[in-house]
């Protein structure tokens, strides 16, 4: 009973956190049209600094090395790891939104993700290397004493809580001015900026913003796993939350919901409990994916806008003044210019 | 250098005003020393051969590409290579050759975006005060829908811009212009592609803008009867540079008019310049 109460607060956990990513990629793609292909880069960087922010200073014997070592409590931890997300979101889009369009663009996120992958695995004292932090330390378990089972769902509490938060600042986002404006620039970006947008500055907010809530997607995923190794945040995973946000509709956090189920939840969670043929020890997982690319190609096939599409803006009803809807007299607000 | 005919010296109020712009694609001299002004409160023609050069003149006249030398001054202010965003918040609005709405958005959304300076496009007010801008919220919705109505396409507000016919696409452009209050319109071919019907009602709705809200105007526009019939001014540019500038009667007599632009004569005003 327990271990299957486990087993679902941990796709629960999964469905949390990979809602979570959906909603930063919405932001920044969905809303603004920025590609990210680099989504998970920002997770592991949230992750890695809530890990160095929670854990203890480093000690001399134990081979693990790495910065900080600050044993601050998980709430702080979380700000932290989310702020790392945010800045580093902030230097990718000084390098890649000022000039670049599109494809250019995603072609730098890819490069900058290569980049990160390459300092973190190779520069030993920042975050482990390629052995990645271990132990890192879960939020209230010492002080909860519960078993292993009983304490995941407790986590799923907390990632519920912190997705819905997630979700509504998202949602508030989207329907705000601030949103209309993405989505403008979205659409076409040279006309927005000649109306008056600002779209570096827009696009940058989109930017961080969505970087954000990944790191913070990130920071949950290193307190429910305990470590974080560069293996773990290869760009196949980048693909699955794009595969998220693409299956469940793009421009809509409902679809990113639907999608991180579909995808994150039964595909990719799901087949992890298929049995492992010994012979082909990788063969699960490259179904797993093979299954995520079949279904990405299917949707974009038969339903490109996603499973739930961006809705059309209900705006409230204005009466309209006169009952004529062609010629209404203007007011004359500016005096006749002659 | 070439002189433009008819520079007006400072007596008349010049909203906008270009000197000698410079602006070249690689080997390609798009303007050439272009020279000209517009009068506040006036309709002003911009006329000349197809690769004349009006377009790229709208662009860097916009901040949408810098020219190589030259000015550009807009409200008595040099905003000579400033970005476009720049310039439109300063008043001036241009609109694109080639209606460029934005596809999947409603028409009222389009009209929504326009507003500038809206308190609800920062992230802060968003997220920590978002009753500083219900109030301007509801305020611009009632004026998109004005402007939607005037326009004649209030019925469509909840429509895809995307899913508009080519006329009704280049209303909305002029309506979206509208909505962002300029105090110039740069129309780049507002009624190329459209019937003459529809004609009749934009250049309607341009003048009435001009009386009631003082608009300036400066429109690229092929189709010499408009340009004679609501046009106070126009500008005749020719291989990158101000050919003539002065009513459509003074310019019809103005043979090397005639001949750069009513006859078609492109090589005759290139041998002249
Ligand atoms: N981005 C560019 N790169 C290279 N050449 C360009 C570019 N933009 C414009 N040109 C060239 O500059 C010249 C002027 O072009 P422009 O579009 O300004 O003409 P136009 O007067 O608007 O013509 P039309 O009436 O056909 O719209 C043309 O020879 C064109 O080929
Ligand atoms: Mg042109």
């Amino acid at each position: 009973m327990g271990i299957i109460l486990g087993y679902i607060a941990t796709l629960g956990v999964y469905f949390c956190i990979y809602n979570i990513f959906a909603f930063g990629l919405n932001i920044q793609f969905g809303y603004t049209g920025i590609l990210d292909f680099t989504v998970i880069t920002f997770m592991a960087m949230g992750g890695y600094m809530a890990g160095v922010a929670a854990l203890g200073p480093e000690q001399p014997g134990s081979g693990i090395y790495y910065v900080l070592g600050l044993s601050l409590p998980w709430p702080v931890a979380l700000v932290m790891g989310a702020a790392a997300a945010g800045a580093l979101g902030y230097v990718v889009g000084l390098i890649a939104l000022r000039r670049l369009r599109s494809d250019y663009l995603a072609i730098v996120t890819l490069a900058a993700g290569s980049i990160v992958l390459g300092i973190v695995g190779n520069a030993n004292g920042l975050f482990d290397g390629f052995e990645g932090l271990v132990g890192v330390p879960q939020p209230m378990n010492g002080v909860l004493n519960l078993t292993p089972n009983a304490y995941t769902v407790f986590f799923l509490g907390l990632c519920a809580v912190i997705m819905a938060i997630c979700w509504l600042v998202a949602n508030r986002i989207y329907r705000s001015p601030l949103g209309r404006t993405m989505r403008a620039i979205r659409e076409d970006l040279d006309v927005a900026e000649a109306y008056g947008k600002h779209t570096f500055r827009v696009r940058m907010t989109a930017m961080v913003t969505g970087c954000i809530f990944v790191g913070i997607g990130g920071v949950l995923t290193i307190w429910f796993i305990t470590a974080l190794a560069p293996a773990g945040w290869g760009t196949s995973e980048t693909f699955v939350v794009w595969a998220a946000l693409i299956v469940g509709g793009r421009g809509n956090n409902l679809g990113a919901v639907v999608g991180s189920f579909l995808v994150a939840v039964l595909f990719n969670e799901a087949t992890r409990v298929l049995p492992a043929i010994p012979a082909f020890p990788s063969l699960i997982s490259e179904i797993r994916n093979m299954c995520i690319g079949g279904l990405v190609i299917l949707t974009l096939w038969f339903r490109p806008q996603g499973v739930v599409g961006e809705r059309k803006a209900r705006f409230f009803e204005v009466p309209l003044r006169t009952a004529s809807h062609e010629q209404v007299p203007v007011p004359a607000v500016v005096a006749s210019g002659r | 250098m070439h002189q433009p005919a008819a520079v007006e010296s400072g007596s008349v109020d010049e909203i906008l005003a270009v000197h000698e712009l410079r602006r070249s694609f690689g080997g390609v001299r798009a303007l050439t020393g272009c020279s000209f002004g517009v009068e506040r409160g006036s309709i002003t023609a911009l006329i000349g051969p197809n690769g004349a050069g009006k377009t790229t003149l709208v662009n860097v006249v916009a901040g949408a590409g810098r020219p190589q030398s030259g000015q550009v001054i807009f409200d008595g202010c040099d905003v000579t290579g400033r970005p476009s965003h720049e310039v439109a918040l300063g008043g001036l609005i241009r609109t694109f050759q080639i209606s460029r709405e934005y596809p999947a958005m409603t028409v009222l959304e389009n009209l929504m975006v326009s507003p500038q300076r809206q308190a609800g496009e920062k992230l802060s007010t968003v997220l920590f005060h978002p009753g500083r801008f219900r109030s301007e919220e509801r305020r611009h919705l009632e004026r998109a829908v004005e402007v939607l109505a005037e326009f004649g396409l209030y019925e469509k507000r909840n429509d895809y811009a995307k899913n508009l016919s080519g006329g009704q696409k280049r209303l909305l452009e002029l309506a979206r212009a509208v909505m962002a209050d300029p105090k110039m319109l740069v129309l780049d071919e507002p009624m190329a592609g459209i019937n003459p019907a529809l004609i009749e009602r934009l250049a309607d709705h341009i003048i009435r803008l001009r009386d009631t809200r003082g608009t300036t105007f400066l429109m690229v526009e092929h189709n010499l009867d408009v340009v004679e019939r609501m046009c106070d001014r126009v500008v005749v540019m020719a291989v990158g540079q101000t050919l003539a500038t002065g009513t459509m009667a003074e310019l019809r007599g103005n043979a090397a008019v005639v001949s750069a632009y009513l006859t078609g004569g492109v090589v005759d005003v290139r041998a002249q310049g």
